[in-house]
Order: C-alpha cells, then structure tokens, then sequence
C-alpha cells in the first residue's frame, strides 16, 4: 500500500462548475471535515468557503479564543520567517500555546526520517503541526504516518511542500482578491481573470493559488519563459501564455511571483551567492531578458484595468520581477496579502484542530 | 548426483537453425548428473531419483535475466548474492547478469573473481558479472575490458550511470568489439535531469516535481548509435521507456546496426500516473512513462524490435523507500514478478505468444551476453540441466509471500495475475517449488 493511501489526493475535475448561486446568497458554513491541510487541490468550493469566510471573520475580530489549550508545533525544514512568523501569530491569537521545533531539521540531518520526527512531536502531545518542507509531498506522507498509526490526533498543516502547494498562501491570495473585487459575501470569484506571472514550475504558491481560484470560478493564466512556465503547465488548470503584455489589459488581477533561484537546478552564474539576484543568469536567461519581457514595471502597470491589483508572495526581488514603484504603489495588495495571511491561519488552525 | 525427470510438459527451447526455437512439443526432460541427459516423449522413469509432473506446463530454459542489482558488495542491507539467487529462482529464473554499480564498483578482474567465487557459494542459481565500463563509474578512465572478459564478465555497462563522454564511448565500444563483449548503456543525459525524479508530463506538474523528458534517453540512444557506426560493437539499449526510442532502435536495427534494446515489467505495464500520491514504489530511472510509450514498447516486442526482457531488478531497504519521493532512491524489484507481468503485458494482449516470450526471456539474453556458447538459454541433450517449468494458466496474487529476496519495493504487490514458474532447476537440482 502507499505510503499515503487514504489522503485525499490533490486531482480534482478539470473543470468545476462555478456556483453562480452563491454569488448573492449569504454562504452557510459547510460542515469542515479534515484533520489536515494539504493542499487547495481536492478541496470542495464550500471547504474553502468555509475557511475563508470564517478567516474574514477573524480578521475583523483580530482572532479568538478557541484554540485555548491547544498547542501548535511549528517545524520547518526550509528556511521561512515570515510564514513561520504568520503561523505563530495566528495560533498565539487563538489562545494556542506555540513551540518552534524547526531545530528538530536538524535530526533529519543526522538522518531521521521525516515520519520519526512526526512521531516525536506527536508524542508530545502536540495539536497541530505546521510543516514545511524542501521536498513535494512530505507533508502529506507525515499525515498519512500520523493517521494511520493510530495514537492522539494530530492535525498537520502544509506551510509548503517543495514545488507542489502552500495551502494557506493559496488561501490568502484567494481572500485578498475577493476583498479587491468585493466579492467577500459570496466568496465567489467567477468572471474574474488572474494572471499569475514568472517562475510558475518551481511555485508551491502558483499550485496552490490556481487550484484554489479555479475552484472559485475565477480563470487562470500563467505567464513565463518556457523553462519556468512550460507548456505543460496547463496540466494545473490554467492557460500558459506567453505574451504578458497582451494578458495584462484583462486581468483582474496580477499575482507576481519570485524567481526562486534556489530551486533551479541550473544556475551557472548564480551559484556561490558571488553576484546578486538581479545579475544572475540562470533558466531565466538573464535579469536583463527577464525583467524586459516578464518584469511588472510601472508602464506595464499601467495597461491594468483600473481596479486591478498586484500580488506577490514575497520576499520580493525588487528590480527583477517588480519594480519598487509597482511594489510600493497603489494597486499593491502586498502588505495586505501579509495582514490576511494571520487570520487565513487562525481559520486554518482552528478548522483542522477542532475537526 | 541424483537424475531428475519432468515428465508431460510441453516443451519449448530446442534450437533451431536460424536462431528461434523449434516448435513446441509433448515431450519428458531427464536430467542426470546436472546436465539433460534426454528429451523426448515417453522417457522412463527408471533411473529418476525423483519426477515432476508437469502435466499442463511449460518446460522451457531456465529463464536469464541480464540485468539485475543484487548489492553486494556494499549494500548487504538490500540484497546479496545470496537473496537476489533466491528471488531469482523464485521467479523462474536460473541465471542472472548483476550490475557492477556496488561499492566498491565491479570494474577490475579481481571483483568478477569475487563475484563468481561469493556467487559460487552462496546463490541458488548462476549469476554472472556485468562489469563496469570505466574506474569506479566515474565515466573517465576505461576499465581492462579484455582482461574483464577473460575473467568471465558477461557484459560492459556503467549502469545507474551513463557514459557522457562522447569520447570515452568511443573507446569502450571499441574495446567491448575487441573483446566480444556487448556494451549495455544505461541512456541518460544527465544534464536533462537534474533534480528530476519522474516522467516529465502531465503528473509532474501537478505534483510539483521536477520532470525527466523522454530527450534524455533518445538522444543518448541517437549518439551511441552515431559514434558505433564506425565501430561496430554489439550495443544494447537498457530498460528502454520511451516511443522515440523505439523508433530509434528499430531504425538502427533495420539499418542493419549491432543495436539490442530491453523492456523491464514496469515500464510495459505502468505509466506515470502510478507516482500519483507520491508513491515512491513507482520511482524508476528510467521512469514510468504515459500510455503512448507502454503501447510503443509492447509494440516493439512484438515487431522483433526490443528483443530481450529485462527485470532491473533493483531492491531497496523500507526506510529508503520511506523517504519523500524527491528523496527517495529509483528502483523496483522485478526477479519474483517479472514473468507474470510480461504475460499480462504481452502474451495476454497478443503482442506474442508464450514461445516469444520465453525466447525474449532465455536464448535472446543468452546471446546478448555470450551465454548461449556455455549451453545457457536453450535445452539440449548433454547441455546444463536449467529448467523452468511454467504453468501459464495458474491464477494467483502476487503477495509478500511470494517475495523470496530481501527488499519489498515493487507496486505490484496484490495485484491479480496469472502464469508462474512452479519448478526451477539449475544444474539439475530442483531450487525452486511453488
């Protein structure tokens, strides 16, 4: 048997019927019925509806107190602050006690497996633990041990799986576009047109963000070079195009996301840290090439629709892939994307804890 | 030594002139003194110390697999010559090629000594050493590939491991014609896969991992075909995966060129949608491919394109497996599986029929590796008395019971399927019983 048969798999149908219905009436909070967050992909419209609207909800109230007692576990095997950060934020603001257990990467270092660095904490008594990890679907085979193994519940949080998914960054960009466009009492995005943009193949964020807007009713295209948007992208959900220029007039809204030299596997000029990201040469040609046909700079900004937004998960390369007066300017919702990302994790937290 | 008769198979694996078998017959098999004495209809019985009714089955060579990775030395906790033989004869197989990829590499005379003379004392059935091409496979200096064949290696393959060097091949396509021996590449251009750990396609995208594109292979095949022309040593494609590929070999083939190419189980069954939830049971190198290609290989096979049958069996411990799918290891163990998974994949679509296969399972390997002058491969009066019976009907579930070897990593396991060898014998002592 796999090691991870029984979790939900993240395939969902190729086209989920938007639900125009809900546009207008209020959402009823549809019954949330998973221990752990894996990924967007296989989550129904209502599941996310549910977190979403229940994260409004809390960010208006700046949290509560139904995580008291509760305590949440943070372990991340890649390098993060401001998830990490967000998570601890988010779980301290729903009463929940926190404890950093990233050192604990260091005893998969001395060759603990993943699985028995899960038990570890779990047998600790932990409620929730928040996982990132460098390799794709690790977080999901540490809730599949969990499960299967029987002992106290333990709810696992994917904050990042390698390429594969960042649920709740997917989760906050979905918010911060519904706020944009009004569109928080249904939560339904239909009609909307998202174009996400640069290193699409090596984004946990762009896998996430595409499953979740799709199941919202809102399009998807991905813009790129080839080798960091390949044709085969479109497996996602989404149109791969090219030209950004000719996507940016109907976009709804421009989610920019971070050349993420660490995880080309080719990086001739790049590596050693010798030279700075925008001098680097790597699959993207080069800073020059990129920042011509991909970057998001303020007279590009300017072929947006007038209510369109700009997004990017940050850390940003400013000067690469967006300019600072985009970064800075008013169409950005980047500070926001942060400020909702604490009560897209306290609605995370609290819906898998108390399942 | 005891005398040994199988008594009403029907017998397949007489040479004929002009390369296949000769039709199958109703025939008995004696065996005295490890080697056939006879083969004929109505043998008596008389001086058997012992008789295996094989009423129903095939009695066919005992079945040669070119191309395993038994370990040993270096990696004991997966496989040793010890267990790798038992899962060989497990599966109906008496003779196996071991890749010289073990620590250290198999690529001096004195390793295949050790091979053979380890082997001699503790497998069940015959292993031979494929040796390495070049110095510890680093794919820089050529390793003493005359002095290999003296020694008794089968075959010249860096495999796990691709020889980048244009160059370098060169000079070991030259020494393997030298030395009769067939170079088996491992067709992997490295640069196209870094950090890869699945087929390119579809799948890998949705799961967030970086893809290994079918180019990898092809272009490997292409070049070697290139640079060989002018050389003319007997080349073999290993666990090939992709339709270009195919294509490739058959062109070469009909061009008239020294080129074989394998097909493993996985890779005529399985398509990359079985890495779905990231099941590290299905990490092959190279890896599982889509519909096309498992068509394209049958396809090959049955068009005399792919001509032998190849496990790559590759056994690993469960905390390997156990890892996450970028990190785990590629492999999959074949030597207990792989013939009921060729009959599903080829004789019950009709791709061949049983005789091919065992052909593509016996005298084809045989002659890729020079066994076929030991007697290996076929049944013969006074040849080694290796002997497969098979009964192609038996419907059974492939389980961990049926796993003899050391390592567990195969994804077939609890899958329905039919045919099974139920007897082996390997110089005239039964090894094996279902």
């Amino acid at each position: 048997m796999p090691y991870n048969a029984g979790v939900t798999r993240a395939a969902a149908p190729l086209v989920t019927p938007p639900t125009h219905a809900s546009r207008t009436a209020p959402v009823p909070p549809a019954p949330w019925t998973r221990r752990h967050l894996l990924g967007l992909g296989g989550l129904t419209p209502a599941e996310l509806r549910t977190l979403l609207s229940r994260a409004a909800e809390l960010a208006a109230a700046g949290g509560a107190d139904t995580l008291h007692g509760r305590t949440v576990a943070t372990m991340f095997f890649e390098d993060s602050t401001r998830t990490r950060t967000s998570f601890t934020l988010a779980a301290r603001r729903m009463g929940a006690e926190v404890v950093d257990l990233s050192a604990a990467a260091s005893s998969v270092n001395k060759g603990e497996t993943l699985i028995d660095t899960a038990r570890t904490i779990r047998a600790m008594g932990v409620d929730a633990a928040v996982v990132r990890t460098r390799q794709a679907g690790a977080a999901a085979m540490i809730a599949a041990a969990l499960d299967t193994e029987g002992g106290a519940a333990c709810s696992v949080i994917n904050a990042g799986d390698g390429k594969h998914e960042h649920p709740t960054q997917g989760l906050l960009d979905l918010l911060t576009i519904a706020e944009a466009h009004g569109r928080l009492g249904g939560l339904d995005l239909s009609g909307l047109r998202v174009v996400i943009v640069g290193d699409v193949a090596s984004s946990r964020v762009a896998r996430s963000a595409v499953a979740g807007l799709r199941a919202l009713g809102a399009e998807s295209v991905v813009v790129g070079p080839p080798a960091l948007c390949p044709p085969g992208l479109s497996a996602l959900g989404c149109r791969v195009a090219r030209d950004f220029d000719a996507e940016l007039p109907r976009a709804d809204a421009v989610m920019m996301l971070r050349v993420q030299f660490e995880r080309h596997e080719t990086c001739p000029q790049g590596e050693g840290g010798k030279v700075g990201p925008a001098e680097r040469t790597t699959a993207i040609g080069t800073a020059r090439e990129y920042r011509e046909f991909f970057g998001l700079s303020a007279a590009r900004a300017a072929l947006m629709k007038d209510d369109a937004v700009v997004l990017h998960p940050g850390p940003t390369n400013r000067g690469l892939e967006i300019e600072s007066d985009v970064a800075d300017g008013p169409r950005s919702r980047i500070l926001r994307q942060v400020t909702l990302g604490v009560p897209v994790r306290m609605a995370a937290l609290e819906a898998c804890i108390l399942v | 030594m005891a005398s040994l008769l199988i008594a009403g198979g029907r017998v397949i694996g007489s040479p004929q002139v002009g390369g296949g078998f000769a039709p199958p017959t109703d025939a008995d098999v004696a065996m005295e003194n490890g080697a056939i004495r006879d083969i004929g209809p109505g043998l008596s019985s008389d001086p058997a110390d012992r008789v295996i009714d094989a009423s129903g089955c095939l009695v066919v060579p005992g079945l040669i697999d070119p191309h395993v990775h038994l370990r040993e030395p270096g990696g004991e906790h997966k496989e040793t010559l010890e267990t790798g033989g038992r899962a060989a004869t497990a599966g109906g197989f008496t003779t196996v090629c071991c890749m010289p990829n073990t620590g250290p590499a198999l690529d001096s005379p004195e390793m295949v000594g050790f091979i053979a003379h380890r082997a001699a004392a503790t497998s069940a059935c015959r292993i031979f050493t494929v040796a390495a091409a070049t110095r510890g496979r680093r794919g820089d200096d050529v390793t003493e590939i005359g002095l290999l064949a003296r020694a008794g290696a089968v075959g010249i393959s860096d495999d796990g491991d691709c020889v980048a060097s244009a160059a370098v091949m060169a000079r070991v396509l030259a020494a393997c014609r030298d030395a009769g021996l067939a170079f088996m590449q491992h067709c992997q251009e490295t640069t196209m896969t870094r950090g890869a750990s699945m087929h390119a396609g579809e799948v890998a995208a949705r799961l967030g991992l970086t893809g290994w594109p079918r180019a990898a292979e092809e272009i490997i095949i292409e070049r070697d075909v290139r640079l060989n022309a002018g050389i003319g040593s007997r080349y073999h494609v290993q666990h090939i995966s992709s339709a270009g590929s195919v294509d490739i070999v058959r062109r070469a083939r009909a061009a008239g060129r020294p080129v074989t190419a394998e097909a493993s189980p996985h890779h005529l069954l399985l398509t990359h949608e079985a890495c779905e939830d990231y099941d590290t049971a299905a990490k092959m190198n190279p890896p599982l491919r889509e519909r096309a290609d498992v068509d394209a290989l049958r396809a090959g096979v049955a068009d005399g394109t792919i001509t032998v049958l190849a496990t790559d069996h590759a056994p690993h411990a469960p905390q390997e497996k156990a890892r996450p799918f970028e990190d785990a290891p590629f492999g999959i163990i074949g030597l207990e599986t792989a013939l009921p998974l060729y009959a599903e994949a080829l004789v019950a679509t009709g791709a061949i029929g049983w005789e091919r296969l065992i052909e593509l399972m016996t005298i084809e390997p045989a002659r890729l590796c020079g066994l076929d002058r030991r007697g290996l491969g076929s049944l013969t009066v006074g040849g080694p008395g290796d002997v497969t019976v098979i009964d192609p009907e038996m419907e059974w579930t492939l389980d961990a019971a049926c796993l003899a070897g050391m390592s567990r990593n195969t994804p077939f396991l609890g899958r329905r399927v039919r045919g099974r060898a139920v007897a082996t014998i390997v110089g005239g002592m039964v090894r094996f019983e279902a």
